[in-house]
């Protein structure tokens, strides 16, 4: 009986043995993303989960990814507190521009290029224009998953009853707004609240305007100018047609009364394609479109603002195999046909899809990215830092608020990057 | 026991692990913060450097901070005497109340024992612009007011609204520290004061309120740290949009500067608005010990 005992234990220790060195075999990462999996109706982030599914099906045994999910608006500092306590998730998403600086200057993000070229994997995108702005020093840190644009989508059934035509110009614009006034609706739903959705707004009024941006971040010209004046201007006289409770709604309240239709106008980057149809289906029978308008004497009407999500790497991670198995999967052409045909997005590889499939608003989007006859990118993401980014957007919220006039917003934006250059020059000498 | 008590080693041993304790997880902490707060931290080397008191002289001229203060002090201010108020007057009305006694108790103390953060969504709810009070208001023909987004005046109407949840959830912990002060006073007292024809109202006024005032010390002291440390409800009511709404307080300018996606990374900058709030927690602390600086009675 001891004799059998004994056997059955050994067996017992060894098959536990077993299991241990086969779960020490499964390479385990984590993937860190700004929505909820599980919760969310956003089809983009259900196409995410759908893509953390397959991998993990696909390569049970070998890989395994664990998402961390946060929200948008503390994802960073979430992130950070993640860094900082050397806990690094092995793949995150990063918002091209001064935000992925923050993690490629210190080196937690690791470059990607022998792994994009080692079997052709570069050679599936649409073009080495998507790595633009997640290149650095001729490296690439992230890999772009999708591309949106900032464009006006408006209710055609709230246009037609008030009488409003599609503005091309900003005078047009507010031909419109005054109409949709007037027949009752608010004609532009925005959210202050989510300061960046103000900001962008700002941003697309002074590239209109013919701001330089390339000039202010070389410290080459002074945020008070005529152009960032008059971009002021047209912001706050945009303002009067705004929803009432603009300053503390949310990105998401903002969205929601353009898709529950108590609202005309909402200018939103293409991300919210999903967004909006996921919401409410019947809406996107009647969002329509249009380019951002032009200003008269301004700049060239056809530059849109793209937006891309992009995947970063991080430097420390100890399956590097793993974590580009799993930034593949984002990018096959299953994923990016999903992000094209059910999610909205324009997609970064060569991936062939459905337009038939594709949300309404897709093919309009697609229209005025065609035709753009150049890209920029969110003004808070396009400064000389994240910090200034986030100086620029509050800014603008006091403008709008009538707290700062355009002059006073501008020069405090100029203060502050006086500040900051002659805090570089300090560190240079 | 006298023996031992005498005996200094085992003093000393039976003292080692508090003191360990708090000198680890407190004292260690604050002077790490304020050596912090005389650094730089370089976003892009994730390294510090030391500056001095540069990240002070900076305080002083950020807008933003003077606006933290002012609402810190705002709240500090209205905890401090709403909760005196309130507090009291629950206790005073409970104490001389036989039925139900304990149903109002545990109601009025129920919402100190939950989670702020989920509170602050349910209030959250309660004053959005589009749901909540203002649907109700809506139904009878009154346009409610932007409870949490309307930044006219020198405090703002979301300063009010907050200040009156925290009332809400904080004042059944003044009024438990009231009632079990008012509990422990000598019966004998008040009997003696209506043979010699005091009404109630006299009563609370001549032996309650003097008796009670070493509680009013403390529970004033807790109400001033605890408006001064105050974050998570006006995180989770307003999220990233205080700066924006000038609803910062020192702990949500604090976490913003250190932690928050929006401008945050600064940690030496942060680590100078944490010593100022441990400074201000300790200034308003020895005011009220001044201010309510009593003899003990033997009750």
């Amino acid at each position: 009986m001891k004799k059998l005992l004994a056997v059955v234990l050994a067996v017992a220790m060894l098959l536990g043995m077993v299991s241990i060195a086969s779960a020490d075999d499964v390479q385990e990462i984590t993937w860190m993303f700004w929505d909820d999996l599980e919760a969310s109706s956003d089809l983009i982030t259900q196409g995410f989960k759908q893509v953390i599914d397959r991998f993990n099906a696909d390569y049970a045994g070998k890989y395994h990814v664990t998402p961390i999910t946060t929200q948008l608006e503390p994802y960073y500092t979430d992130l950070n507190a993640l860094v900082d306590a050397q806990k690094t998730p092995d793949v995150f998403i990063v918002s091209p521009g001064p935000n992925l600086t923050d993690y490629v200057a210190p080196g937690i993000a690791a470059p990607l290029d022998e792994y994009l070229e080692a079997d052709g994997w570069k050679d599936t995108f649409a073009g080495d224009a998507v790595f633009a702005q997640q290149t650095y020093d001729g490296k690439i840190y992230a890999i772009p998953l999708n591309t949106a644009a900032a464009c006006v989508f408006y209710n055609r059934e709230i246009f037609d009853a008030a009488g409003a035509t599609v503005p091309t110009t900003y005078t047009e614009l507010l031909d419109a707004c005054e109409k949709i006034k007037a027949y009752g609706k608010t004609p532009i739903t925005i959210s202050a609240g989510t300061a960046w959705c103000l900001s962008m707004l700002a941003g697309y009024l002074c590239d209109r305007e013919g701001v330089d941006l390339k000039a202010l971040n070389a410290n080459e010209a002074s945020w008070v100018n005529e152009k960032t004046i008059a971009a002021g201007e047209k912001l706050v006289e945009l303002s009067q047609y705004f929803q009432e409770t603009a300053a503390g709604d949310s990105n998401d309240d903002a969205t929601t009364a353009l898709y529950m239709e108590d609202a005309a106008i909402l200018i939103q980057g293409s991300w919210a394609i999903g967004q909006m149809n996921g919401g409410n289906p019947d809406f996107e029978a009647k969002c329509g479109v249009f380019q951002f308008p032009a200003i008269e004497g301004g700049n060239d009407p056809n530059r849109v603002i793209a937006k891309s999500d992009s995947l970063a790497m991080s430097s420390t991670t100890k399956y590097p195999e793993a974590c580009i198995a799993l930034m593949k999967y984002f990018t096959d052409d299953i994923a990016q046909k999903y992000t094209a045909e059910v999610g909205g997005k324009i997609p970064v590889t060569k991936v062939e899809y459905d337009a038939d499939k594709a949300p309404a608003q897709l093919a309009d989007v697609m229209k005025i990215f065609g035709a753009a006859s150049a890209t920029f990118g969110f003004y808070n993401e396009s400064l000389v830092s994240s910090d200034a980014g986030s100086y620029f957007d509050d800014q603008m919220v006091a403008m709008f608020q009538k707290e700062k006039t355009p002059e006073q917003a501008f020069q405090a934006v100029q203060d502050w990057y006086q500040d900051y250059f002659a805090k570089q020059a300090e560190k240079a000498e | 026991m006298e023996k031992l008590l005498k005996n200094k080693t085992a003093i000393i041993l039976f003292m080692a692990p508090t003191l360990i304790l708090f000198t680890a997880i407190l004292l260690v902490p604050i002077a790490t913060s304020f050596y912090y707060s005389l650094c730089d931290y370089d976003k892009a080397t994730r390294a510090y450097s030391f500056i001095g008191f540069d990240n002070f002289s900076k305080l002083l001229k950020d807008p933003i901070f003077w606006i933290s203060i002012k609402n810190s002090l705002f709240f500090l201010v209205f905890s401090c005497v709403s909760q005196l108020i309130f507090g009291l007057l629950y206790a005073a009305l409970l104490t001389n109340i036989k039925k139900g006694r304990n149903f109002f108790k545990n109601t009025i103390y129920m919402p100190c024992v939950l989670s702020s953060a989920a509170l602050g969504l349910l209030w959250a709810f309660v004053f959005h612009a589009k749901v909540g009070i203002n649907t109700l208001l809506a139904g009878i023909g009154i346009k409610g007011p932007g409870w949490l987004y309307d930044i006219k005046g020198f405090i703002t109407l979301p300063m009010w609204v907050i200040a009156f949840v925290a009332l809400w959830q904080y004042v059944g912990q003044s009024m438990m520290l009231y009632m079990a002060q008012i509990s422990g006073i000598n019966k004998s007292l008040y009997e003696a004061s209506y043979i010699d024809g005091a009404t109630k109202t006299k009563a609370f006024w001549y032996i309650t309120l003097p008796l009670i005032k070493p509680m009013v010390g403390t529970a004033m002291s807790l109400n001033a740290i605890g408006s001064l440390k105050f974050f998570d409800l006006i995180y989770s009511m307003l999220g990233d949009k205080t700066t924006n709404l000038k609803m910062d307080v020192l702990a949500t300018f604090l976490y913003r500067s250190g932690f928050s996606s929006k401008g945050g990374n600064h940690y030496g900058y942060a680590s100078a608005i944490g010593v100022v709030l441990v400074a201000l927690c300790l200034i308003s602390t020895f005011v009220i010990n001044k201010v309510f600086k009593t003899e003990n009675y033997e009750m």
